[in-house]
């Protein structure tokens, strides 16, 4: 009888590992810190894709950027404030072009559009990104130099099957005109245990009727409450201000 | 506006306290929450002077504060303290912050991290700019940091800013922490007199030479175990014993001998309403032999008083003791009053009416009330119609001022001995021109002050006159010191404050004796308008109202109203049993289509079905018949007919279906609670609690669709073009909703899908269905059309199913387990058309974090509420307890302790804690895994289960120490705790694991270090993070709740993003 000795090499990460390992930091990096990298990153894209990507960023920025402090009695502290929700895929199925061809033309661009809207808003909104196709590698490779490595990944198309499968993906952005396409999607996803992962699909992209919706961002993040006692140290020095307080 | 049962004023008739003492009792609960503005009216002649007394008062109190501040020694080091420090500045803040909890940290790791938190957080050196206070100022930093005062030369140390940071920069932590112990052991001889009654009496003599006498106490917080209780009764007997041979050698005159004063709450573990038999026995037993041993040696004894919520309990206890033999004949048992309480003048009525009845003198200290701020949060969070307690500090001092006026008079001091505790010259000098009004001698009364607090205001009153002054000492541990110490200092330490503004020299004289009789006219209102009353918390809607179930007058009609619907006589029986004529409440649900009932035989076995209680299962609640496959899609037809005309109905008339739905839950409140406890075993709390999330998800999401969907919004688009959006409805929507909070939940999905355009399908619990369909009811009066909303009641394998097998169903609101989740979600997915919002709220294993910086006692309270209120049975329930090892030898005992308290029972009664769960599969479930962790961890403890448990899905409520959150596979929903100890460097990774269980919906964190709090606020996936407080209970608008990851897709529900995703965003017109 032989013994097979096991290789001890570590196996290589996957794009999903990857992404889970800078996930943390790239979250707390904060909206405005990210913002700053991504309107930068955006100065390189055509005119059209550049827009969209501006738009997603000052989108989100305005709508999500701010911890909000939520009402309620006094002596606890009690914000809202958004976050993202784990490594997305970002998936152009328009795009018509073979790969290896020149970068963002009149063909690419509805792609490159809808996916730089996906890819920016995601990432803006503190998610990791893995994006596939050649649109994706451009916008990728675009982004790339201006926020750490991991945060966003481009796999070739032969990955694209284990990266769905894998866990824990947040979700997919995808653009797609096919409606039967999307089902199969949405049914690939929801056959996945662990979490429910979020499928956030365009089926317009001559229009964009759901990327190009001021509350688009929205899909993209999760929400987080903290409530701090705030009279559990000292009692509640403001409100004892607030009894003594003239009107006046 | 109610009327009132008497006039203030009528107080002062002599004839007033000649009522019987129940009569009187009458009067004092219907004003616990008075309205303000009335009562006040009402007191104001009570304290107002005549110009004469006024001009009287205004000399007397100017004299006295002159002559104060004409005394070297007025200014003591704790004064100084206070004077740079005070407690309205973030420094003064983090200063108490340090000393409360420094000295209870057993590692020193965690205090030198705290140390150096504190030290990073606060803008010191600002405190130095002021050369005026540089000394004061460095002499703080040289008491805190060296132990001892040192004088600091300003030329040879530099300036103050350098000084203060050098200080801090070049002395490591541990040296910093060696320093500040010693600090707060200098602090707390500064505010203890001793820590023994032995050192006490001894420190205490110098005092006394000086004419002061003493009331002791002994330092300790609420018991929360029996043990504590008895370790407070020991503390006690024995100072007693100690007083009594002092009082008996004494050298000084026996007309002011030394007192005792105690706290009901450390003799008792449950010292509270709902509790009220135990009380009325046990610590009706304790406080006797206290009583009989405090009289043999001669020691008078006081009642210290508690928080609002406990003072008629406090006055009962008392009036049972004071009719005792043991203290027949006495006249030295007396108690506390606070003047801040709006029923003080009553009670003090109710008080002289029972002495005069039994012939025994009660002395009655008269204080202006501790606990003002926690008073008025505590109802703010609860919904109270009103506060107890007045809201301006001027009011309180009125109330003071009519409350001692009533007890100078000459009618009442035959029956109470007055002591008037303040350290507030006017307060002083203003009693005492009363007192000469009233023709009260200076033995009729006393006056009485804290140790440490004070010394140079009431050296110069007892110079001037001869006229008792008694010290109140705390006597104990210096680690038990600080939370009383916080307490006065935020009392006296604000910058407002009385006890600060006199010692602060260039603070005006004649701007610290304005009578508050003068102050509190000169106001546009007699309320204080910056404290918005509970009810109207928000700007924008209503705050949902709860009964004060802790007050009779608030508590005994709304239960009558309760009892109306509980029936819990044998009629009530299960139907076969039933053979009295009578019939009990029984309520029915079925399928309501189009608003009406679909109603199946009741000999229909597969479709009709008895609701048990889950408390007793001989009890029969009513009965609800499931829908059929062909009701749901019938249903689904008319919801799918009506979705265009009622997303077509002004959003605002939406809006308006919200409100009056919540204004018919509030009318209907009692029958909702009884269908809480009867239906889904819920206790009082819960279901008072269940029917005010229900009225605040109406109200809010009513709210958030008058200010963000009821017009369409202009935006720009990325390409710069001017875009007007509208938010439209999905089409139908389908709720399902768990058993666990079977109205809030239920209605916070189906609101929040009509708010915004959608009609409705809902699928209720199977086990909760009764209350649902009273909902659906409500929610068809309030004017939603029978069409947009159905009410689906089943199994999920009939009716879940046929409805999201549905291809007409254009979006789902969840929340339930994490599994079923999944399952609906694969069949919405197979439908085969575009995928449709999924909103689904999940499970969680959540969990809490304690270091040993966190206060012991409030860390059990708060993770026993977490962890077994409402059986354990919320999402956000606590299942993991991670303790410091440091502290865990201390927190778990008293974990033990506390929950041998706990009551199980029958859920409608006040004395239970906790009630059942909801059925046996779900009691099978948690006994398997009790005996499962049994033989894997350690078992802490189990609380007692009563008789009756057999009756009904009853699991004792369960701790359980095992070595790590791998040994737990899933969340298991019922009252079981485990507690895992840590060592403090492992924070990061037991975050970690946290993380990757995948699970995200609530954290608690129990720590002083905000460093240590920001890290993992910052690192924790979880939606829902708590600091220093319990994890569950989240509120509408306030605390938007759900989780992440396995916990739920969100938006969170009660929150600003929830409605969006119950609709399409659709661009209606598009323009360059």
């Amino acid at each position: 009888m032989t013994t097979v000795m096991q290789a001890t090499m570590q196996k290589p990460a996957t794009p999903l590992q990857t992404a889970g390992s800078v996930f943390e930091a790239w979250n707390a990096l904060g909206f405005n810190a990210r913002a700053h990298a991504l309107v930068q990153a955006a100065q390189s894209l055509p005119e059209q894709p550049q827009k969209m990507a501006l738009w997603q960023l000052a989108n989100a920025q305005k709508k999500l950027a701010q911890t909000q402090t939520m009402p309620g009695p006094t002596g606890e502290l009690n914000e809202l404030s958004n976050l993202g929700r784990g490594c997305f895929l970002c998936l152009s199925l328009i795009d018509p072009s073979p790969i290896g061809q020149s970068p963002i033309d009149h063909s690419t661009e509805p792609s490159a559009i809808g996916l730089a809207g996906q890819i920016f808003t995601a990432l803006v909104t503190g998610n990791p990104v893995i994006t596939a196709g050649q649109v994706g590698q451009i916008l990728m490779e675009a982004i790339a130099p201006f926020v750490a490595q991991g945060v966003i990944q481009h796999i070739a198309d032969s990955e694209l099957d284990a990266t769905i499968e894998a866990s824990p993906l947040a979700g997919i952005a995808l653009l797609c005109d096919d409606a039967a396409a999307v089902n199969a999607f949405n049914m690939r996803l929801a056959a996945k245990d662990g979490l429910i992962a979020q499928l956030v699909a365009e089926t317009n992209s001559a229009t964009l009727s759901t990327i190009a919706q001021p509350h688009y961002a929205l899909r993209f993040v999760t929400e987080r409450t903290v409530s701090i006692n705030t009279t559990a140290i000292g009692g509640n020095a403001t409100l004892l201000e607030l009894g003594s307080l003239n009107e006046e | 506006m109610k009327s009132l049962l008497f006039n203030a004023i009528d107080t002062l008739d002599p004839q007033f306290i000649q009522q019987a003492p129940q009569d009187l009792w009458a009067l004092i609960s219907p004003l616990y929450a008075v309205d303000e503005e009335q009562w006040l009216a009402q007191l104001l002649p009570l304290a107002k002077p005549s110009q004469a007394e006024l001009n009287n008062s205004t000399t007397a109190a100017t004299t006295l504060i002159a002559s104060v501040r004409k005394d070297d020694n007025s200014v003591s080091m704790i004064d100084s303290l206070l004077l740079e420090y005070s407690l309205d500045t973030k420094e003064g803040i983090l200063l108490m912050c340090l000393a409360e909890a420094l000295m209870r940290v057993p590692d020193k790791a965690t205090a030198d991290a705290f140390i150096k938190d504190r030290l990073r957080v606060a803008d010191w050196a600002s405190h130095a700019q002021n050369s005026d206070s540089f000394f004061v100022n460095a002499s703080t930093w040289g008491l805190l940091l060296t132990g001892k005062i040192v004088t600091m030369n300003e030329n040879k140390d530099g300036t103050p800013g350098n000084l203060v940071g050098r200080m801090v920069n070049r002395v490591s932590e541990p040296v910093i922490r060696k320093a500040m112990n010693q600090a707060m052991k200098i602090m707390g001889h500064q505010f203890v007199l001793g820590r023994d009654i032995k050192e006490a009496l001894s420190r205490g003599n110098s005092y006394r030479d000086k004419g002061y006498t003493y009331s002791f106490d002994m330092l300790g917080e609420a018991a929360l175990t029996s043990d504590d209780a008895a370790k407070y009764l020991k503390a006690y007997q024995s100072a007693i014993t100690a007083i009594g041979q002092d009082n008996a050698s004494t050298r000084h005159s026996d007309t002011s001998l030394p007192t005792i004063s105690i706290k009901l709450s450390a003799l008792h573990p449950r010292y509270e309403v709902g509790c009220k038999a135990r009380v009325m026995t046990e610590l009706f037993a304790t406080v006797k032999t206290l009583i009989i041993q405090a009289r043999k040696l001669g020691v008078g004894i006081t009642i210290d008083a508690e928080e609002a919520d406990r003072l008629e309990l406090s006055l009962a206890l008392f009036e049972a003791l004071y009719h005792d033999e043991a203290v027949r004949g006495w006249g030295l048992f007396g108690l506390v009053v606070q003047a801040y309480s709006k029923r003080a003048l009553p009670v003090l009525a109710w008080i002289a009416a029972l002495a005069q009845a039994q012939g025994d003198r009660i002395p009655i200290r008269l204080v202006k009330g501790a606990y003002w701020d926690s008073e008025i949060k505590l109802c703010q969070q609860r919904g109270i119609h009103g506060y107890p307690v007045y809201t301006r500090k001027e009011s309180t001092d009125v109330a003071y001022l009519a409350c001692a006026h009533f007890l100078l008079s000459e009618h009442v001091r035959a029956h109470i001995f007055p002591q008037f505790a303040s350290h507030n010259a006017h307060t002083i000098a203003t009693i005492q021109c009363l007192a000469t009004q009233l023709g009260a001698t200076n033995k009729a009364f006393e006056f009485q002050r804290l140790h440490g607090m004070g010394d140079a205001l009431y050296d110069n009153v007892i110079k001037g006159v001869d006229v008792c002054v008694r010290i109140y000492a705390p006597v104990g541990s210096h680690k038990d010191l600080l939370p009383y110490l916080v307490r006065r200092l935020l009392e006296n330490g604000a910058n407002s404050s009385f006890v600060h503004r006199l010692i602060d020299a260039s603070y005006p004289i004649e701007q610290l004796v304005h009578h508050p009789v003068t102050t509190l006219e000169s106001r546009k209102s007699l309320t204080n308008p910056h404290i918005k009353l509970p009810t109207h918390l928000f700007d924008d809607r209503k705050n949902s109202f709860g009964p004060n179930i802790e007050i009779e007058s608030d508590w005994t009609p709304f239960k009558a109203k309760i009892d109306a619907f509980m029936d819990t006589t044998p009629n009530n029986l299960v139907p076969s049993d039933s053979t009295q004529n009578k019939p009990a409440k029984q309520w029915r649900a079925y399928p309501i289509v189009g608003g009406q009932p679909v109603t199946t035989q009741p000999s229909n076995k597969e479709q009709s079905h008895t609701v048990l209680s889950p408390y007793d299962h001989q009890q029969c609640v009513g009965t609800v018949d499931w829908a059929t496959a062909t009701t749901v899609t019938q249903a689904i037809d008319l919801a799918a007919a009506a979705f265009p005309k009622w997303s077509a109905t002004p959003a605002t008339q939406r809006a308006d279906c919200l409100d009056r739905m919540a204004d018919l839950m509030e009318d209907n409140y009692p029958e909702l609670m009884a269908l809480c406890h009867r239906e889904a075993g819920k206790t009082i709390q819960d279901s008072i609690d269940e029917v005010r999330e229900a009225v605040d998800f109406c109200r809010y999401y009513a709210q958030q669709v008058r200010s963000h969907f009821a017009e369409p919004s202009h935006h720009q688009d990325f390409m710069g073009h001017t875009q007007i959006v509208q938010h439209i409805g999905c089409g139908v929507f389908a709720c399902i909703s768990p058993w666990n909070f079977p109205l809030a939940i239920f209605m916070g999905q189906v609101v929040a899908a009509l708010a915004v355009g959608n009609t409705v399908v809902a699928k209720p619990a199977e086990q909760t269905s009764l209350i649902a369909a009273r909902a659906v009811e409500l929610l068809h009066s309030a004017g939603v059309p029978g069409d947009a909303v159905h009410l689906l009641p089943g199994d999920g394998a009939t009716v879940g199913n046929a409805i999201t097998r549905d291809t007409r169903i254009a979006g789902l609101a969840f929340t339930g387990s994490t599994g079923t989740a999944q399952l609906i979600n694969r069949t919405l997915a197979a439908r085969g058309v575009a995928p449709i919002p999924v909103i689904a709220e999940t499970g969680g294993q959540n969990a809490m974090l304690v270091d040993s910086t966190s206060l012991p006692e409030q860390v059990v309270r708060d993770a026993m509420r977490s962890a077994f209120a409402s059986a354990g049975q919320r999402c956000s329930a606590l299942r993991v307890l991670f303790i410091q090892e440091d502290i865990a030898d201390k927190v778990i005992p008293m974990i033990k302790g506390a929950m041998q308290e706990q009551t199980v029972g029958l859920p409608y009664l006040h004395s239970t804690d906790i009630g059942p769960v909801i059925d046996q599969k779900a009691q099978k479930m948690l006994l398997e895994h009790i005996e499962d962790m049994k033989k894997t961890g350690k078992l802490i403890a189990q609380s007692p289960l009563p008789k009756l448990a057999q009756q009904g899905t009853f699991v004792a409520p369960t701790a359980i120490e095992i070595d790590s959150i791998g040994q737990l596979s899933d969340e298991k929903f019922g009252p079981i705790l485990h507690v895992i100890r840590y060592k403090a460097h492992e924070l990061d990774g037991i975050i970690d694991t946290i993380n990757n269980s995948g699970f995200g919906l609530t954290l608690g964190v129990h720590s002083r270090n905000e460093t240590t709090c920001a890290r993992i606020a910052s690192r924790a996936r979880v939606g829902n993070l708590y600091i220093n407080r319990d994890q569950v209970g989240a509120v509408v608008g306030v605390q938007p709740f759900g989780g992440q990851g396995l916990s739920g897709t969100g938006p969170k529900a009660g929150g600003p993003h929830y409605l969006h995703r119950f609709t399409i965003e659709q661009t209606l017109r598009s323009s360059l």
